[in-house]
């Protein structure tokens, strides 16, 4: 392990940065109501979709950018933006025989050989991967083995067009288009992204993994991803993302929205490793997502984890709505800024529900002349008896230019509730690194022992595949930051 | 919509007080404040240090910036709760020399502050401290303040009496106060002080006081600022401490919220030197209809310093508290010790409390904390209680009676101690 973090050290930066050189399906740049049209008549998709899309296109008209974050960067130019680009050749995938071999040498670069995945199969941990390219979702894997359980795991156009009925049930429930400006922005203009859904009382038996990647220059990616958990079913899902590096600033802004339905349990990882910039703060992307799940009905679970390394600028706040009783909400998360990066990133979490329960736990990482801030909110409504809140969110200095910062928003309006909230910010402690130093490990390692350890908390709670890597690009984000 | 409104308060506001305004003293600051004043507005709920109050309604009501009424000693006889003080008093917004008890021991000055103009001090550090521009009420203030005191604490000078400033306001119909106090300790100096707020009123008119003290604490000085706000039903205040420190001071604010239906505090202290040592502490015991909403600033400009801050609350029937404590500490401020602690305890099923203890950090070298609970009384503690007899009405009592009283434990005048202690014991009745 200890060599390969070493390996990482020397080969150093951003490893994912490569281009991969696909003919790809551009739409002109710009935004107007005619670009909705093209990229709805693009993917094929039915009237009611368009509906929608244009409904949302015309609320996000009447609104205005926020800027209540603590982050500071140019506002993107939305008319310079490409808001549909898909890899050409665009046919209709029968095996992987037929995938351009450029976008499979691109995953393998990513580390998800599809072709190992497809050999693998049988063996006891696989994944289920759904990689989205630039706006379009590229490849599947295991569609079959999973549709023999009843479980849907497609492209969301995909859906689109299979699954309309689940689809118009759920989509926009959990996050309406109404909800903020970027969630308006992608409902109008979302190209593709995943859709899954696990039937009554099925445990799905792999973990569920999409890719994303941002390839072609100056695009925004705008996915969606709906995922639906009937009564008593469980999932894991697994969400990675790449980009390559370039001067300009790319927007994501991405929807997420989860169902619990009676009993579910989802659990959803994200390790973002979007391009953060250069050294000097130049280019990276904008990374600004709308994640919420809803634990609808009793007895229900949503727990996200988030490793987040990357991107320029990240604004994201993944919530959980406890609406059924004896619903559980979680957030685990590890946000690392190094060199320019700034990031504005938290949970909500809305205590609706009697006896819900909900846990954060928070540790963030600055180092270099970043930003690192948590902002989170615990609300217990009123009729929400035996509510019980933990949070803790702690911060860590590396360097004196940069900065860490702490916004827990806390409202309860009901007696019964109880609600802990602690954070510490602090530098890696001395003595703690004289202990290693002591003991011949070098000041860049021990500080990679020690932040891993710090983060131990929420690296655990990732699934074995998404740890080691977590680990490894904890180790990345930090290098070169010891003073 | 919302912004007709806002103009519209503001404007109306405005207004009354421009044509009511026949103060010139500190004329310089008032020209810049009331330009920050109209530019800011009154805020409304969008504004994020003021979303989780109703401005507008507070201030829709047709005020008066004079009071007809006058006080006769008898009437402010129960506000003077320390037998051996230096007692100020401030009514309606002006000094009154005559209820006032003053007999200044060595190194103390206290002027009129509409009569401090000439004063050398006075003009060195008036509205220095207190930015207009940051805040509307500190602009409102500081354009059409009626009255208030100067208190100079000369070099080395320790005074050993407590000096107890009395805010208190009557009035027969709706009143809109602007007090302002000055307080400069100089270096070597030790202080006493204790603020209190007040009001006399009949159940169908209201007073809005608009209160601002600057506190200036030089070098090596130690001061302990007390400040009980006990106003009538249907008050407002809107009280702001701004405090600057200079090096290897200690400044102490213990701040106690018992009655009024509407309390803001503005709390800011910037810490300017090294070696610096600030206590913040407050406790409010809400009930009824009332809002109370603290906020609190840290700022941390260099290295060396220490801030504690303990605030806790009860809140009971449909009353709201707010708690907003930030912490900012500069780039420069290295080895800088920051603790901050807010704790609710909440009896009813309509009262709210909204907490946002609030950290930003620039500088790695340091230590820096905050905690925030809040629940109910612990059912073990009750329990353990009335297994040794107690009832459970006085079981919750008594606890809720030691919850507020480690705040009280930061008063160092044991008078005050005392009176406060009572005050709690008649609120748990």
């Amino acid at each position: 392990m200890a060599n390969e973090i070493l390996e990482e050290h020397i080969n150093s930066d951003y490893k994912y940065g490569f281009v991969t050189d696909i003919e790809s399906d551009n739409a002109p740049k710009g935004l107007n109501e005619d670009i909705v049209r093209f990229i709805s008549k693009k993917k094929n998709e039915p009237e009611w979709m368009l509906e929608y899309r244009l409904k949302a296109f015309a609320y996000w008209k009447t609104l205005e950018e926020p800027n209540w974050a603590h982050v500071f960067y140019p506002k993107p130019n939305f008319q310079d933006i490409i808001y549909y680009s898909a890899p050409k050749p665009k046919k209709e995938l029968k095996s992987l025989d037929e995938v351009d071999p450029e976008l499979l040498k691109t995953f393998e670069k990513l580390g998800i050989s599809l072709e190992e995945q497809k050999r693998l199969s049988g063996v006891e941990s696989r994944i289920a991967v759904d990689a989205v390219i630039d706006s379009v979702s590229v490849k599947t894997t295991f569609k079959e083995t999973l549709s023999e359980k009843g479980i849907i795991f497609c492209s969301f156009s995909e859906a689109v067009q299979e699954h309309p009925e689940l689809i118009k049930k759920y989509m926009g429930t959990v996050v309406p288009h109404t909800d903020n400006f970027y969630a308006a922005l992608n409902a109008a203009v979302f190209s593709d992204g995943s859709f899954c859904y696990i039937p009554k009382g099925v445990r799905c038996p792999m973990e569920l993994s999409t890719y994303f990647r941002i390839n072609a220059s100056g695009t925004g990616q705008f996915e969606r991803t709906l995922l639906v958990a009937d009564e008593g079913s469980y999932v894991s899902y697994l969400e990675g993302c790449t980009a390559p590096m370039r001067d300009e600033n790319q927007l994501h802004a991405a929807v997420v929205e989860i169902v619990a339905h009676k009993g579910a349990e989802v659990k959803y990882s994200t390790v973002q490793n979007w391009y953060p910039g250069d050294k000097e703060g130049k280019g990276g992307i904008f990374n600004f997502v709308t994640k919420r799940g809803i634990c609808l009905e009793d007895n229900s679970k949503i727990s996200w984890t988030q490793v987040e390394t990357g991107s320029a600028v990240t604004w994201k706040y993944p919530s959980v709505i406890l609406k059924g009783d004896n619903s559980v909400g979680e957030f685990y998360s590890v946000a690392v800024t190094n060199n320019y990066q700034q990031a504005d990133t938290g949970t909500k979490m809305m205590h609706l529900g009697k006896n819900t329960r909900s846990t954060i736990i928070s540790k963030g990482i600055s180092a270099g002349f970043s930003n690192n801030s948590y902002r989170g909110l615990v609300r217990i409504a009123k009729g929400a008896s035996n509510a019980r809140n933990f949070s803790q969110c702690d911060s860590l200095l590396m360097g004196d230019k940069c900065g860490a910062h702490t916004f827990p928003y806390i409202e309860i309006k009901d007696k019964s509730g109880i609600v802990e909230h602690e954070a510490t910010t602090s530098k890696i402690g001395e003595d703690q690194l004289f202990y290693c130093k002591q003991r011949g490990i070098d000041t860049e390692k021990a500080i990679g022992l020690i932040v891993n350890g710090y983060c131990k908390e929420v690296l655990n709670k990732l699934p074995m595949e998404f740890a080691v890597e977590a680990q490894k690009l904890l180790a990345v984000s930090l290098e070169g930051s010891v003073g | 919509m919302n912004t007709i409104e806002k103009l519209t308060t503001t404007d109306k506001i405005f207004k009354l007080l421009d044509s009511n305004s026949s103060n010139h003293w500190g004329e310089e600051a008032r020209v810049v404040a009331k330009e920050a004043f109209l530019k800011q507005g009154i805020p409304s709920r969008k504004h994020e240090e003021y979303r989780y109050l109703n401005l507008e309604l507070l201030l829709k009501d047709d005020f008066l910036v004079t009071s007809s009424k006058t006080l006769t000693c008898d009437e402010i006889a129960h506000t003077q709760v320390l037998k051996n003080a230096i007692v100020i008093v401030i009514e309606n917004g002006k000094y009154v020399e005559g209820h006032s008890k003053i007999t200044l021991p060595k190194g103390l000055k206290i002027i009129d502050i509409s009569k401090a103009s000439s004063d050398v001090i006075f003009q060195k550090q008036f509205a220095k401290f207190a930015d207009v521009n940051t805040d509307a009420f500190i602009a409102m203030n500081t354009a059409f303040a009626t009255g208030g005191v100067f208190v100079h604490v000369e070099k080395n000078a320790i005074i050993e009496q407590p000096i107890h400033i009395i805010h208190i306001s009557a009035a027969s119909e709706s009143l809109l106060v602007n007090v302002r106090n000055l307080i400069v300790v100089e270096e070597n100096a030790q202080a006493k002080f204790i603020e209190s707020f007040e009001t006399i009123l009949p159940n169908t008119v209201k007073i809005i006081t608009n209160a601002l003290t600057e506190i200036l604490v030089q070098s090596n000085a130690i001061v302990e600022h007390n400040k009980i706000q006990n106003e009538s039903k249907l008050s407002g205040l809107i009280n702001t401490t701004q405090v600057y420190q200079k090096k290897k001071s200690v400044f102490t604010t213990n701040n106690f919220t018992l009655s009024g239906s509407f309390v803001r505090n503005n709390l800011n202290i910037v810490l300017d030197d090294e070696y610096i040592e600030s206590h913040l502490n407050g406790l409010y015991l809400t009930r009824n209809n009332q809002t109370v909403d603290n906020h609190t600033l840290v700022d941390h400009r260099k290295p060396n310093c220490n801030s504690n801050e303990l605030y806790k609350g009860i809140i009971d029937d449909k009353s709201s508290a707010t708690f907003n404590g930030k912490v900012y500490v500069r780039k420069d401020a290295q080895k800088t010790n920051a603790f901050q602690s807010n704790k609710n305890i909440l009896l009813s099923d309509d009262g709210t409390i909204n907490t946002k203890p609030q950290l930003e950090i620039y500088a790695d070298d340091v230590k820096c904390s905050h905690g925030t609970s809040t629940g109910k009384l612990d059912e073990d503690k009750i329990f353990y209680l009335r297994a040794r007899g107690l009832s459970e009405a006085s079981a919750k009592k008594l606890l809720m009676h030691a919850f507020a009283s480690e705040v009280v434990e930061f008063i160092t005048i044991e008078e005050l101690k005392n009176y406060i202690e009572t005050k709690i014991s008649e609120r748990f009745e």
